[in-house]
């Protein structure tokens, strides 16, 4: 079914085009044309992020930081195999897909904790990718609270993933 | 965001110093080639939905969808600037759609809307960071898709759990960002007031 969505509203935005006289292939290349130069200004910030998060975890911070939280997500109910996985995924997308994986591989795609694993990640996101990708443009230096405040939020969607999961 | 970088890389490379302090250079360099792949896979969706984003704009729908959806977007932003409507509906849309990479080029436009140059994030820009951080995502389909290829007996029984949460993520998100700029608004205006007096 939401495999119709997508090409439905292309039909829909090339035909409501047409009918608006707009050049469609002349106004695509125009728009395509746009997309080198963004990825170009936004790389620096992708591999910088992406350097930290690697240095974290070859370095094996990853895995002491999960030691020193671990009191507090058991507090919040958030189970331990995946103190990984909610520390990384505000700064990498692809790593917590990839730590999903593993998490399928070692306890089974359907067990309680994968299933967590797939909720906490679905309510939550690169908080910190997105934060400095959206930025890069602007002469945006403080965010102010923005950050604190995704980051309170998506704590608090995981709690509530995981406290869904046990039920349903 | 400056500090939270050093600190993660300073711990990192210290922590390396013991474990693997060869290896260091070779994680930094793999860690950027992954970016550099990322951001030509990243070149060629943006190609794609910069195009539709173009035809979107040329032919008037934009401005339909954010007539749409202006009474949501006035009462989240308190803006009045159309062209960063126009684009914060897109990008709306394509979160909802779970289309993070398609809601990403159109953000970044929004954001230069917003963007006053003063060097701090006005209210506005506060929100579309918060709410692109926490965003609603009807319909999870990556997790879906690892989760099937996994050998998941039911991959999509996880829709409506998610759903659930992301609805709770992004309720707090939104609550706690307009208490926080409302109580911002209020501090400045006593420290304001303070200064006149």
């Amino acid at each position: 079914m939401s495999g119709y969505i997508l090409p439905i509203i292309f039909i829909a935005v090339f035909c409501y085009s047409k009918y608006k006289k707009v050049n469609t292939y002349d106004t695509f290349v125009k728009g395509a044309k746009k997309s080198i130069p963004l990825v170009v200004d936004i790389f620096p910030y992708i591999a910088t992020i992406m350097i930290a998060v690697a240095l974290l975890r070859a370095s094996g911070a990853t895995n002491i930081l999960a030691t020193i939280f671990s009191p507090i997500f058991n507090l919040l109910g958030i189970p331990k195999e995946l103190i990984e996985l909610v520390l990384l995924r505000p700064f990498t997308g692809s790593g917590s897909y990839a730590l999903l994986d593993s998490v399928f591989a070692e306890y089974g795609a359907d067990s309680y904790i994968s299933r967590c694993a797939c909720v906490i990640l679905g309510c939550s996101e690169t908080i910190f990718y997105v934060a400095t990708v959206y930025t890069s443009q602007t002469k945006v230096k403080k965010l102010l609270y923005a950050i604190p405040i995704a980051l309170v939020a998506s704590v608090v969607g995981s709690v509530i993933a995981c406290l869904i999961c046990k039920v349903i | 965001m400056n500090r939270i970088w050093f600190v993660m890389v300073v711990l990192s490379i210290c922590l390396l110093l013991f474990n693997d302090p060869s290896g260091m250079l070779n994680t930094m360099i793999d860690a950027s080639s992954g970016a550099l792949t990322l951001a030509i896979e990243l070149c060629a969706v943006y190609a794609v939905w910069l195009g539709i984003l173009e035809l979107v704009e040329a032919s008037g729908l934009s401005e339909k969808l954010a007539k749409l959806l202006r009474p949501l977007i006035r009462w989240l932003f308190k803006i009045k600037d159309e062209e960063a409507e126009k684009m914060i509906a897109l990008n709306m849309s394509g979160n909802l759609l779970g289309l993070g990479n398609a809601a990403t080029p159109m953000g970044i436009n929004a954001m230069k809307k917003l963007d006053d140059k003063s060097g701090v994030a006005s209210h506005a820009i506060i929100m579309l960071v918060v709410l692109n951080s926490t965003s609603i995502q009807l319909l999870p389909s990556t997790v879906i898709g690892l989760r099937a290829a996994a050998g998941s007996q039911s991959p999509a029984d996880i829709i409506l759990p998610t759903l659930i949460a992301t609805v709770c993520t992004c309720i707090v998100g939104v609550s706690l960002t307009k208490l926080a700029n409302f109580l911002h608004d209020k501090f400045k205006r006593k420290k304001l007031n303070k200064n006149k007096t």
